[in-house]
């Protein structure tokens, strides 16, 4: 009982914005009002917020996708993030990307900071990037951590 | 304040190790603490200049990630007046270290890019190094790449001819720019000496060509080429003209006043 599922509905312009519909546990069962003000309701809310934010993640890359096209976009499998491709990246994308090198491993607000730019649009950039296969995720609690992975 | 300066040039043989080493030992005299990097692994020289011998690890070991930074770092300090701390990390000049270090691949390439950045912290911060001047090798490879990618400031190392301005100008637009590196141009064995007053023409005629700041103008100096190396002009001549030159250079980066 301690992971939940949380379903949302996007506006119709498929904005960041959405609509908690409802909240299933993980054996897919709706969870009851009782369950939710019996058990841990604070728990569930973390999940549901969890969940919004990976959801906004996601949005924020198809926007960029969109903004930049896809053709910025290619997955790679575990590219080597050298300066050579430090070189021939997007000039938005190579910003975000000097950044975590220097940084080593960071989250979307610390390298906004180093940037200058708003957390939302460096997190889209660095999804991007991980998309592209230069940089590995990984998530501490509700945070999500990026870097090169340079040791495999 | 720019803790890291990597020299670089677009051609060979533009003076790029004489003014790494004498802008180190320029640091050092006013009681910095500097270490000196060789990072031109394809024509290895900071061993000769420096006049060591022999040393159990080189740079190349580090970046490989086969030893800790301090195992590399040899303390010329005894070599220089004054309070100041001159260490030095040197590229291993044997042939075979030469040929290994020219067929390392991409991987290689960027844990290497992230052992020179870490840098930052195990020197500068844990170890409180001042500056750490990084002389490397001409042109676009990549351990001249990964150096300026480290640097907080790059001296450009130019002469007067034409396919160096060319090639200087390309790099400046298509490198440093890129890499949004504040940088500052030096131009070497400038033939006629001008006056002050000339200087400041010059420094306008640079701006326009190179559209970056001029940090120094060395004249062709008869002396430093007899030198044949064998001197650390800002150390073993403090008077000469060309080590007023370095002193000066010295002082703006630390001033932070390239602009």
């Amino acid at each position: 009982m301690n992971n939940y599922q949380c379903f949302v509905r996007l506006n119709k312009h498929s904005t960041i914005s959405c609509t908690v519909v409802h909240v299933k546990n993980t054996r897919g069962k709706p969870v009851t009002r009782e369950e939710i003000l019996s058990k841990k309701p604070l728990h569930v809310l973390e999940k549901i917020r969890e969940n919004l934010e990976r959801l906004n993640e996601k949005m924020e890359v198809m926007i960029e996708l969109q903004r930049h096209g896809q053709k910025d976009v290619q997955p790679l499998n575990d590219a080597p993030l050298d300066v050579m491709t430090l070189l021939s990246m997007p000039d938005h994308l190579r910003k975000t990307a000097m950044t975590i090198c220097r940084c080593g491993r960071a989250t979307a607000e610390e390298v906004a900071q180093q940037t200058n730019r708003a957390r939302a649009v460096e997190s889209a950039y660095l999804n991007q990037l991980v998309i592209m296969g230069y940089l590995k995720k990984e998530r501490q609690g509700r945070k999500a951590y990026f870097y090169a992975d340079r040791d495999s | 304040m720019s803790k890291i300066v990597a020299v670089h040039s677009y051609k060979g043989g533009t003076g790029k190790t004489l003014i790494s080493v004498n802008l180190a030992a320029s640091f050092a005299k006013h009681g910095k603490k500097v270490c000196l990097f060789d990072l031109d692994f394809r024509a290895p020289s900071l061993f000769a200049i420096l006049k060591i011998e022999n040393t159990e690890f080189w740079l190349n070991d580090y970046l490989s990630g086969k030893c800790d930074i301090n195992k590399v770092l040899i303390d010329l300090s005894n070599r220089i007046q004054g309070n100041g701390k001159f260490f030095a990390a040197l590229a291993n000049p044997s042939t075979k270290a030469i040929r290994e270090m020219s067929a390392k691949d991409r991987k290689w390439e960027m844990r290497a890019l992230g052992r020179l950045l870490s840098l930052r912290n195990t020197l500068l911060n844990d170890q409180e190094f001042d500056f750490l001047v990084f002389d490397t090798s001409p042109g676009l490879q990549y351990s001249s790449i990964n150096a300026i990618v480290t640097a907080d400031f790059v001296v450009v190392a130019t002469t007067a001819d034409r396919s160096d301005v060319d090639g200087t100008r390309r790099m400046l637009r298509e490198l440093y720019n890129l890499f949004e590196k504040k940088t500052g141009l030096v131009i070497n064995k400038v033939l006629d000496p001008i006056s002050k007053s000339k200087n400041a023409e010059m420094d306008t005629r640079v701006r326009n060509v190179y559209q970056v700041p001029m940090l120094g103008l060395v004249p062709c100096f008869c002396e430093v080429l007899r030198a044949e190396g064998n001197f650390i002009f800002a150390q073993d001549k403090p008077n000469h003209p060309f080590t007023k030159i370095m002193d000066e250079m010295a002082k703006q980066i630390e001033a932070n006043e390239v602009n």
